[in-house]
């Protein structure tokens, strides 16, 4: 028994040891980073206890930066949800051309946001972007996306959505596949109506897993980065998310200590809204065990 | 099942301990760059001369490491550099880093103990962090003693090498001098129908402007947006410094300023009514300029120019090489122009720096190949490259220099009106909060008054928090 146990530890500390040196001891510093006034071009710092958290909260530039990612989250998440939950019911039967549908729906998804975000630049541009050249055909006023400052954000939503809307339907349909053929049969027989079918089965059964959909893309709009940047750019006070702030602060005045506390308090809304999610998605969990 | 156990332990420990001890072994010293791949990985610090041996030492003896973004005059200065190897048998090498990461290279590459590069060609607002970090050599003595500043241009000299402003410390050497100026179109302006049109309508001849006003009447006058023609294109890039680099050579012509650079007092300066007015002159100028116009960096001024759309441009000098090659006799050039008998141009280019995190042995030879690229020698040579603009006033003034090219004159001329942002260590905060309120502005967010009380105050919270303001 205390061999096998050996040799168990003994298998689990490689990965252990990545683990802490490149998660654990990083996490720990950035924490330790939050409470100093680092530089990026390194040399010697002190600790400066609270003021970084001090001057995150008290910059107006940081309550806006939390505002907008706020309504980022929301806006992408609830129409990359509802858009894909629908494109998932859309897919739910056979038809014949269902993969190559499939296929085509998926490659949003499976390309890089930094690139994605690069080639819409150059199909939103104002002057000689596709878009407008289409919207031209029609003699519609032209809008300038990118530089149009109650434009700049819904460009940048636009994109999200294009690119995360089939990862939501992805999942949508394997939660949707999942439910039980006899279920929606037994449904059939208590002559239950198609909302009825859809409000007390589909989407209950369907609903641990777009809880967690709706987790991964919280967590991941949360962090929105890539395409600000691609699309507008860092220091742009219409599309400035908490990542891009974090970006500019650290990279672009040079201050870690302040960075690092951005990352921590990022890294604390992420973690309280995960936990949300996951007690939601257990909750669900045990209603359903119990019903059945 | 024991003999198992004891197998795979000893494989685990045997791994543990080649990552552990091979990470720790030195690596080998690496061999010295060839001199015709400049762009090749530089030799980093860990081939510094060891102390007692020779063979290294020799290898060393041969070679000035330079960081610099990519672009033609970094080309340029390889060429002198490899004029540098024939006559000394020191090459050098110009490690050319994309200019989107070149600073955020240059600033992590500082944070190790040693750097990778002798030389960094830095931007004139990297001064007082370069300095009062301790990573630039001083210069002071050096530059007295060992190169003729009395030949080199006063502004050029005051804005990009030294620090403080006026204080006689120089902490770098100028190695490519920029300045802000206009191209236009030379044919639109020179024909005929253009100009009977223009007369009519403005009262006066169709000719370069020598006022922000008469710019103003040309960019509404070329303004068609019907025919995807447009008036102009200013530097207004959010990225970095472009909007600063559009906007405040309009502000100092307006009476405007940043602040006071003796005291560091904002208020007054930055909220002025000639601030107000300048930004609010630039958001109308910028009514003339393509869709979209109101965030385009250098790249993006140069397409709007090059593609043919535009009549004016306002770009740095040292991109005028490559729009001459693209757009022949149809361009002209002219300098920034002035509002009353107020006439600035915002700085460009970029001084050599010598980093103080090499061995003394490197800094020599690096203040070797300053020395002579800025000797007469070097200055000939360094001119005769693309965009290979000095700081020289011999040669500034010399007919061969002004007859050379087209936009020679603009440029002599342009060095006479230079001024330059803050270049206080707090530089990239100062920075960025001017980019997104003057952007704010623009955007029509908020009044121009209302964007610069507001970066007066975040400008004041900056200079205090560094020390500055008291």
């Amino acid at each position: 028994m205390g061999k096998s146990r050996f040799l168990k530890y003994g298998f689990v500390a490689p990965v252990l040891v990545v683990l802490i040196a490149l998660n654990v001891f990083p996490l720990c510093y950035n924490v330790v980073l939050g409470f100093s006034n680092a530089e990026l071009s390194g040399g010697p710092w002190q600790f400066v206890g609270a003021r970084n958290y001090a001057r995150i909260f008290s910059q107006p530039q940081y309550v806006a930066a939390i505002r907008l990612t706020a309504v980022f989250v929301f806006c992408a998440v609830t129409a990359e949800l509802l858009l894909g939950f629908a494109l998932a019911m859309g897919l739910r039967g056979r038809f014949p051309a269902r993969p190559v549908v499939l296929t085509i729906l998926l490659v949003p998804m499976m390309l890089s946001p930094a690139v994605m975000g690069l080639y819409w630049h150059m199909i939103l541009n104002g002057h000689y972007g596709v878009l407008n050249q289409v919207i031209a055909l029609a003699h519609l006023p032209q809008p300038q996306w990118l530089t149009d400052p109650s434009l700049k954000l819904a460009s940048i939503l636009l994109i999200d959505i294009w690119m995360w809307t089939p990862f939501m339907m992805l999942i949508a349909l394997a939660g949707l596949n999942a439910i039980p053929q006899y279920v929606y049969e037994a449904a059939a027989i208590d002559r239950a109506r198609p909302w009825t079918v859809f409000r007390r089965i589909t989407l209950p059964m369907c609903a641990p897993l777009l809880v967690l959909a709706v987790l991964l893309r919280t967590t991941d709009a949360l962090k929105q980065f890539d395409l600000v940047m691609a699309i507008t750019g860092a220091n742009d006070s219409a599309t400035q998310t908490l990542s891009a702030l974090l970006y500019q602060t650290t990279f672009r005045t040079y201050k870690v200590g302040l960075g690092a506390a951005y990352a921590c308090v990022v890294l604390v809304v992420v973690i309280a809204l995960a936990s949300v999610f996951v007690r939601y998605i257990d909750h669900i969990q045990q209603r359903q065990g119990k019903q059945a | 099942m024991k003999r198992q156990a004891a197998r795979c332990v000893g494989l685990l420990v045997l791994l543990v301990a080649v990552g552990v001890f091979g990470c720790k072994k030195e690596a080998p010293a690496p061999a010295p760059t060839p001199p015709s791949e400049p762009a090749a990985a530089p030799a980093g610090p860990e081939a510094a001369p060891v102390e007692g041996s020779p063979g290294k030492a020799l290898a060393e003896e041969q070679e000035v490491i330079i960081w610099w973004a990519q672009w033609d005059p970094s080309d340029g200065l390889q060429n002198v550099g490899n004029e540098f190897e024939k006559r000394t048998g020191i090459a050098v090498h110009v490690h050319q880093i994309p200019w989107p990461s070149y600073q955020d290279q240059v600033t992590m590459n500082f944070g190790g103990k040693q750097t990778n590069f002798d030389i960094v060609i830095g931007d004139s607002q990297w001064l007082g962090w370069g300095a009062t970090k301790e990573f630039y050599v001083d210069l002071t003595n050096w530059l007295k003693e060992n190169v003729d500043v009395s030949a080199i241009h006063p502004l050029s000299l005051r804005y990009l090498c030294e620090y403080p402003t006026g204080s006689g410390n120089y902490f770098a050497a100028p190695c490519e001098i920029d300045a802000t100026g206009f191209t236009y179109r030379k044919d639109w302006f020179e024909d005929p129908e253009e100009q009977a049109a223009f007369a009519a309508e403005y009262g006066r001849p169709l000719t370069i402007p020598d006022t922000w006003e008469e710019l103003r009447d040309l960019a509404e006058f070329f303004n068609r947006p019907d025919e995807k023609r447009y008036g102009c294109v200013l530097l207004t890039g959010r990225g970095y410094d472009s909007l600063i680099m559009g906007f405040q050579q309009i502000m100092w012509a307006y009476g405007g300023d940043w602040g006071n650079r003796e005291t560091y007092e904002v208020d007054g300066y930055l909220n002025s009514a000639g601030s107000a007015e300048a930004l609010a002159f630039m958001k109308e100028l910028l009514g003339f300029a393509p869709p979209g116009a109101t965030n385009f960096d250098w790249s993006k001024c140069l397409e709007a120019f090059n593609n043919g759309s535009t009549a004016m441009q306002m770009n740095y000098f040292t991109f005028y090489p490559s729009i001459c090659r693209v757009m022949g006799d149809k361009v002209g050039f002219f300098i920034m122009p002035r509002k009353g008998e107020r006439r600035f141009a915002s700085l460009g280019g970029q001084g050599f720096s010598i980093s103080k995190k090499i061995p003394e042995a490197r800094q020599e030879r690096a203040k070797k190949f300053i020395a002579w690229f800025l000797s007469e020698e070097g200055q000939q040579l360094w001119i005769r490259q693309e965009a290979g603009f000095t700081s020289n006033v011999a040669l500034l003034k010399s007919e061969a220099f002004k007859v050379a090219t087209p936009y020679n004159p603009a440029f002599a001329e342009s060095l006479d009106h230079l001024k330059d942002f803050w270049n206080i260590p707090v530089y990239g905060e100062l920075m960025t909060t001017a980019v997104k309120r003057i952007a704010e502005a623009i955007d029509g967010e908020c009044s121009p008054q209302e964007a610069l009380d507001t970066l007066t105050a975040e400008h004041e919270a900056i200079l205090r928090d560094g020390g500055f303001l008291k």
